[in-house]
């Protein structure tokens, strides 16, 4: 009697699939046997059956190939997860990151002022963004991002600051009550925070805009 | 005819060939297989290296869906079935077909008697 489970796992694994799923074994070679045990039953001997089942994997490198692609990848982490919030996550740290060493090394941003509100504009930060949105959709395209996603992965340091400011502008009007001079103050953190950050960003982004030249 | 897009038409139906079996009723591997082979008459065959990646392909895309059953013998099968998904790609699919055997008999007259 033939081990059929044995037998899928050693070509499997010599064929190069590291960490073999045993439900993958269990089904293959069950499919194997049931195959065999079928060719038995209409009078072929051991030996022809068993040639028979062996026929149904011309090149195991092939099948572990499929499989490693079909199962490895699917079990380590989701799709979402390998092109957007990692990606995402990168571009996001790597960026605050920047800004916050900037400000212990005392790089001092330049204040504007627009009437009587200060806008602080942290021009070597915004200097380095293009680095971190190119990083981001970089790594959002190496995992197969659509091209949404590797924008949004690129992009995504302006995403969380807008996030943050809209959820600080209701809590301040509940605070303080609405006034015009707030709405100013909240439009100016949206320029120097987002809309500015999120231009610097798209210049390292767009080179990655572009569709593989081949994907499979 | 390139092999790519001969690859790609195999593919095309042999997923069109496993979908419109499971909207009949769950199956397991083995039996897709067979099933296939008797109802073509051996024109459609699936081998193992062939039947597997594409069923496990299916399954990532959602499409199908699998799970581990005992048969009478009380050996544990791994039955797959055809999800809501899977079930909207069947239709699309099968007038896809449609039109490329209509496209091929307006053609080459290649449509069955």
């Amino acid at each position: 009697m033939h081990d059929w489970q044995r037998f899928v796992k050693e070509n499997l694994v010599s064929a190069g699939v590291q960490e073999v799923l045993p439900e993958v074994v269990t089904e293959l070679a069950d499919h194997l046997e049931e195959l065999y045990d079928e060719a038995r039953s209409q009078g072929i001997s051991e030996s022809a059956a068993f040639h028979k089942a062996l026929q149904e994997v011309r090149d195991w490198r092939v099948l572990a190939k499929e499989i490693r692609r079909t199962k490895s990848e699917e079990n380590r982490m989701n799709q979402r997860t390998r092109s957007l919030w990692i990606p995402g996550m990168v571009s996001l740290l790597g960026s605050n990151a920047v800004l916050m060493i900037l400000q212990c090394v005392g790089f001092q941003p330049r204040l504007l002022w627009v009437g009587h509100v200060g806008m602080q504009f942290y021009w070597h930060w915004l200097a380095a963004l293009p680095l971190f949105g190119a990083l981001g959709a970089f790594l959002s395209q190496r995992a197969q991002g659509s091209l949404r996603v590797r924008l949004a992965a690129g992009l995504s340091p302006a995403l969380v600051l807008l996030a943050t400011l809209c959820l600080i502008l209701p809590w301040g009007l509940a605070l303080h009550g609405f006034s015009f001079f707030r709405m100013v103050r909240f439009g100016i953190g949206v320029t120097n925070w987002v809309l500015l950050p999120a231009l610097s960003l798209l210049v390292g982004v767009i080179p990655f805009l572009r569709e593989p030249q081949s994907v499979r | 005819m390139t092999k790519r897009i001969r690859s790609k038409i195999a593919r095309g139906s042999a997923e069109l060939a496993i979908l419109s079996l499971l909207a009949e009723k769950p199956l397991y591997g083995f039996e897709i297989s067979k099933q296939i082979g008797e109802r073509t008459s051996g024109a459609l065959k699936f081998t193992l290296a062939s039947l597997y990646p594409l069923l496990y392909e299916m399954e990532k895309r959602g499409w199908v869906e699998a799970h581990w059953e005992a048969n009478a013998a009380g050996r544990d099968r791994r039955y797959y079935r055809l999800t809501t998904s899977g079930r909207r790609q069947l239709a699309p699919l099968r007038q896809e077909w449609r039109s490329f055997f209509e496209a091929l008999d307006a053609l080459a007259g290649v449509s069955h008697a």
